[in-house]
């Protein structure tokens, strides 16, 4: 009787001892945080605790206020009162919808695509193994004009739901966090730098207890990346590129800081407007861009043209640039997945490595006489 | 046997019915009108007289019966022919402000002027002859929007004479002037009628004024139109009938209407 | 009459100003010098320059000529036609037939060939489209006009055919991914210099064809003054003569909108903004200082589009709203009497 006693009040005392727990958890918790290193990507963070991680977004669309905080925990962990977060979201992931082209590859390559039940306009997916998912009634279509089907998303009720926006939030995405399914936002696409926006693939991971494999598929492409841009110093001349096209009399192009000419510097060539910042396009007269960059040795991505001829047919002011009477012009527009989707736009981000290759393959074929790009390719 | 002295009616209208699809307004017509000849159209309002005018002038298509204009059927003359033969003044102010009176004036040349429709020589006299008739040519450079009612008036009136047909067709062309301007309009129409060998017909309610200077009155009473000299009509008793008798009668004696 | 062909050769001298001034400023700074010896031949600091001058700024430049007057012109006809001052050349619905088709084209496309269309826009595939567009408008208004006694009648024939259109694009424009409402936007807000030499032939040929014929109106726009009723009085043919004058907009006002889209405000503004220089009503001296000022102003309004020094350009229909309005309300502010 007293051993039950006894037992009984060291029980008792045992959850005594836990409760403090949770509230002292304040300093408990922060001397055991570990920042997962991130060497390129501004736009989040991750931070693993004992039983969760908390995953910062601060730039989930350009001149974004508030930086959003998500903590991913397992099933029956207990968070300390004090943390403050935005979406609490159980990992690991069993079923995932994604919002955006640009997230598939990650998927893929953490080996987790058949997490994935939904996706908005499945027509613009082209890697293979998703198309095989799709095909196979796999994912679902979610998408509904330009928004997404709000019932049959929660029909789907995934773990998370993996949103991007545009500007500010989107009243989609609150109405599905409103009925418990957690709304993470990813930024990737405000990323400039070129290996920031793969290192988004560790996102990714947080969410598959992935961690270490993410690393490892960075670390290959920031290897591959980093000897490559090493490469094209070895090249002799710097060729200057002109991109983008027109609409009526206003022509269309990547600002100077942008994601696209970061690629140009990094392949030893001289973008013309490489002077110029900010967000989105530049938007320049027709006039300017003649006198500028007629003598253009090169010209990539001119928006959506796949042969001279169309660009001919749209405005015969094409003619007069160098780079078309030369042929000198590359387009990644051409290579398209099973149903139309431009694979550049999904696949780009996730291996700017690929995408440097290409560029450099362009600029100065003599270093890499053997590789066969990727995705920009000559006009027809 | 037609006498060679017999004078051929500028229009004539016979077995006339007139009306809309729904309703007849007046039926059995016959009216003869002669050149150099005054005609006024009196009765109530809301009798026909509008109606009778319109269809005397080919706006409106008979019910039945026809119309002849210097004996050609009305239906089978061409709109710019009957340009040449007939011109209206009506009551309608919904035209162009902005017109001068020299330039509305001038407008009545069309059926004469070429394709462009520029004056020529002939045309400019005409139109300062139908100026200086209605004592206008000190305003000819006016706006008509800054005319008062009774001048404009005077200034449709004068484009009706620039158009120089052989028949003038008014729709209550006194309404708006005083006693003096009503007097000298009419006076004025029935010199030229005297001078142009012009038929002019009006619709009128001046009925003391018309029965003192017209030449033939067609009156318009409970669906019956009756052409009538104003003598004539005096003698018959119709006046008598024309309106209410609480109100108003007419004198013989006077030849007017008088407040009882 | 004097005073008259004065203000109409002031006013073609600043047409012949305004044009120099036009093709010489833009988004790159050519001196004099080139400018004129682009023109003779002569040696050119850059070819680039001679091509900017020759086949970009000049067509511009006459494109705004024929854009302005043609706009003008159709828009003083469809005033006295329908004898109203809000009139303008698109209150047929021309306009909104035009942005039908392009429409059907631009986001149809989208929405009904798949995801990405293989129809390629090129230039022509967009001028035949609104063309198109504003012709099936323009029969439908014609039906009408032979079935309906009161012009006014086909003032609100044209409003509706223009909510029906504006429906069909808002259903069409709900569907459509965003890059295809931002082409099809970009129509919307018109433009003067996406037209190459032969396409500046093309338009220059419906200018002419609707101006010629607007010409044998002239007589009867004068006696429409009056009204219908006088007109007829005067012998106007008045169903014969609505045809012509919906015909020569329709020529005028269609083929405009299908090469440089849908100008706003010069056919409903330069009419009023003439007559507050000339006073006469007649059509014959109308028309001409009517084009003119039309064309003045469209070139006016191009030069500052232009920005001129800076990379930027304005959308061409910002600029008619902003300058035009404004000058429209001081002018009948000043006190001034509308007759109209």
């Amino acid at each position: 009787m007293k051993k039950i006693g006894f037992l009984f009040a060291l029980i008792l005392l045992f959850n005594c001892k836990e409760q403090p727990k949770n509230t002292s958890s304040k300093t408990s918790t922060h001397a055991k945080a570990e920042t997962v290193e991130i060497s390129y990507a501004e736009g989040f963070s991750i931070t693993n605790f004992e039983d969760f991680k908390i995953v910062k977004v601060n730039s989930p669309w350009p001149k974004a206020e508030k930086e959003f905080t998500y903590v991913l925990a397992k099933k029956n962990v207990t968070l300390p009162d004090t943390l403050q977060f935005d979406q609490k979201v159980t990992i690991p992931i069993k079923k995932i919808v994604v919002t955006s082209t640009t997230h598939i590859p990650s998927l893929e390559s953490l080996g987790q695509e058949n997490t994935l039940i939904g996706f908005p306009h499945l027509d613009y997916i082209s890697s293979e193994k998703t198309r095989a998912l799709i095909n196979n009634g796999k994912v679902e279509e979610i998408g509904e004009n330009e928004h997404i089907n709000t019932e049959v998303l929660l029909n789907l009720n995934p773990d998370v739901v993996i949103g991007f926006a545009v500007e500010g939030g989107n009243k989609t995405f609150e109405t599905v966090n409103k009925s418990g399914i957690p709304v993470v936002y990813n930024g990737d696409w405000t990323e400039t730098d070129p290996l920031g926006k793969a290192e988004w693939i560790k996102f990714f991971g947080a969410f598959y207890n992935q961690e270490q494999k993410a690393e490892e598929i960075f670390n290959e492409i920031e290897e591959e990346y980093l000897s490559a841009k090493k490469l094209a110093q070895q090249a002799e001349n710097q060729p200057s590129v002109l991109a983008g096209s027109m609409y009526k009399d206003v022509w269309y192009l990547p600002y100077g800081n942008s994601w696209q000419a970061q690629f140009i510097k990094d392949a030893k060539a001289n973008y013309l407007y490489a002077e110029t910042t900010g967000n989105g396009s530049i938007s320049t007269a027709f006039e300017s861009v003649l006198d500028k960059a007629q003598n253009a040795d090169f010209w990539i991505a001119p928006g959506s043209f796949t042969s001279y001829e169309q660009m001919q047919n749209a405005s015969e002011h094409y003619q007069e640039f160098n780079a078309f009477q030369q042929q000198k012009i590359y387009s990644f527009a051409g290579v398209k997945g099973e149903t139309g989707g431009v694979l550049y736009y999904e696949l780009a981000p996730q291996r700017p490595d690929l995408v440097l290759k290409d560029l450099i393959k362009i600029f100065h074929p003599e270093l890499l006489t053997n590789y066969e790009t990727t995705f920009f390719k000559a006009l027809e | 046997m037609i006498k060679e002295t017999e004078i051929k009616p500028i229009l004539q209208a016979q077995e006339l019915a007139i009306g809309y699809a729904d309703k007849i307004v007046a039926e059995e017509i016959s009216v003869e009108i002669n050149a150099a000849e005054l005609v006024a159209v009196i009765g109530i309002n809301g009798s026909g007289k509008s109606t009778l005018l319109k269809t005397l002038t080919g706006n409106l298509d008979p019910l039945s019966g026809k119309v002849s204009i210097q004996q050609k059927s009305l239906k089978d003359i061409a709109v710019q022919e009957l340009s040449e033969l007939i011109s209206i003044v009506l009551t309608e102010t919904h035209f162009s402000q902005n017109l001068s009176v020299e330039e509305l004036v001038a407008l009545g040349r069309q059926p004469y002027t070429n394709w462009l429709g520029q004056l020529s020589s002939e045309d400019k006299k005409a139109v300062q002859q139908a100026l200086e008739l209605l004592e206008i040519t000190d305003k000819s450079q006016r706006k008509c929007g800054s005319l008062s009612d009774g001048q404009l008036q005077k200034v449709f009136l004068a484009r009706a004479i620039a158009q120089e047909t052989p028949l003038i067709f008014l729709d209550e062309p006194t309404t708006h002037l005083d006693l003096y301007h009503k007097i000298f309009v009419l006076q004025l129409l029935k010199r030229l009628t005297r001078k142009t060998k012009k038929a002019i017909v009006f619709a009128t309610h001046e009925i003391n004024l018309a029965l003192q200077l017209c030449d033939q009155i067609i009156l318009v009473n409970q669906g019956k139109i009756i052409q009538k000299t104003p003598e004539e009509l005096i003698k018959s008793n119709l006046l008598q009938e024309l309106f209410p008798k609480d109100l108003v009668e007419f004198d013989a004696a006077s030849k007017s209407f008088r407040v009882l | 009459m004097q005073k008259t062909s004065l203000y109409l050769l002031s006013g073609l001298l600043l047409l012949l100003v305004l044009l120099m001034l036009n093709i010489s400023l833009g988004s790159v700074t050519i001196p004099l010098k080139d400018i004129l010896a682009s023109f003779f031949n002569a040696e050119v600091e850059k070819e680039t320059w001679r091509y900017i001058i020759l086949d970009y700024r000049l067509p511009k430049a006459i494109t705004a000529v024929l854009v302005g007057s043609g706009l003008a012109l159709s828009g003083l006809l469809m005033q006295t036609l329908f004898r109203n001052p809000l009139a303008g050349p698109y209150v047929l619905g021309l306009s909104s037939g035009a942005s039908l088709g392009v429409a059907i084209v631009i986001l149809g496309g989208a929405v009904f060939g798949g995801v990405f269309s293989t129809l390629f826009l090129s230039k022509f595939t967009l001028v035949i489209a609104a063309s198109l567009g504003s012709v099936l408008v323009l029969l439908a208004v014609l039906a009408t006009s032979f079935r309906v006694k009161d012009t006014m009648a086909l003032l609100i024939i044209g409003l509706m055919f223009a909510s029906l259109t504006s429906a069909v694009v808002s259903v069409l424009s709900y569907f459509s991914p965003s890059e295809s409402l931002q082409k099809y936007i970009f129509w919307s807000f018109g433009s003067l210099g996406n037209l190459a030499w032969q396409e500046v032939f093309i338009l220059a040929i419906f200018w002419l064809a609707g101006v010629i014929i607007s010409i044998f109106c002239i007589k009867n726009l004068n006696a429409l003054l009056l009204g219908e009723k006088y007109a007829k009085s005067l012998g106007t043919n008045l169903k014969q003569n609505r045809i012509l004058v919906i015909l020569a907009t329709g020529l005028l006002a269609g083929s405009i909108t299908a090469f440089a889209g849908p100008i706003a405000f010069i056919g409903l503004a330069v009419p009023h903004l003439v007559r507050q220089v000339i006073t006469k009503s007649n059509h014959l001296v109308l028309f001409p200082a009517v084009a003119l000022g039309g064309a003045i102003l469209m070139l006016i309004c191009d030069s500052i589009a232009q920005l001129p020094g800076s990379n930027l350009t304005l959308p061409i229909n910002a600029i008619t709203s902003l300058i035009g309005a404004p000058v429209v309300i001081w002018l009948l502010v000043r006190k001034k009497k509308l007759y109209f």
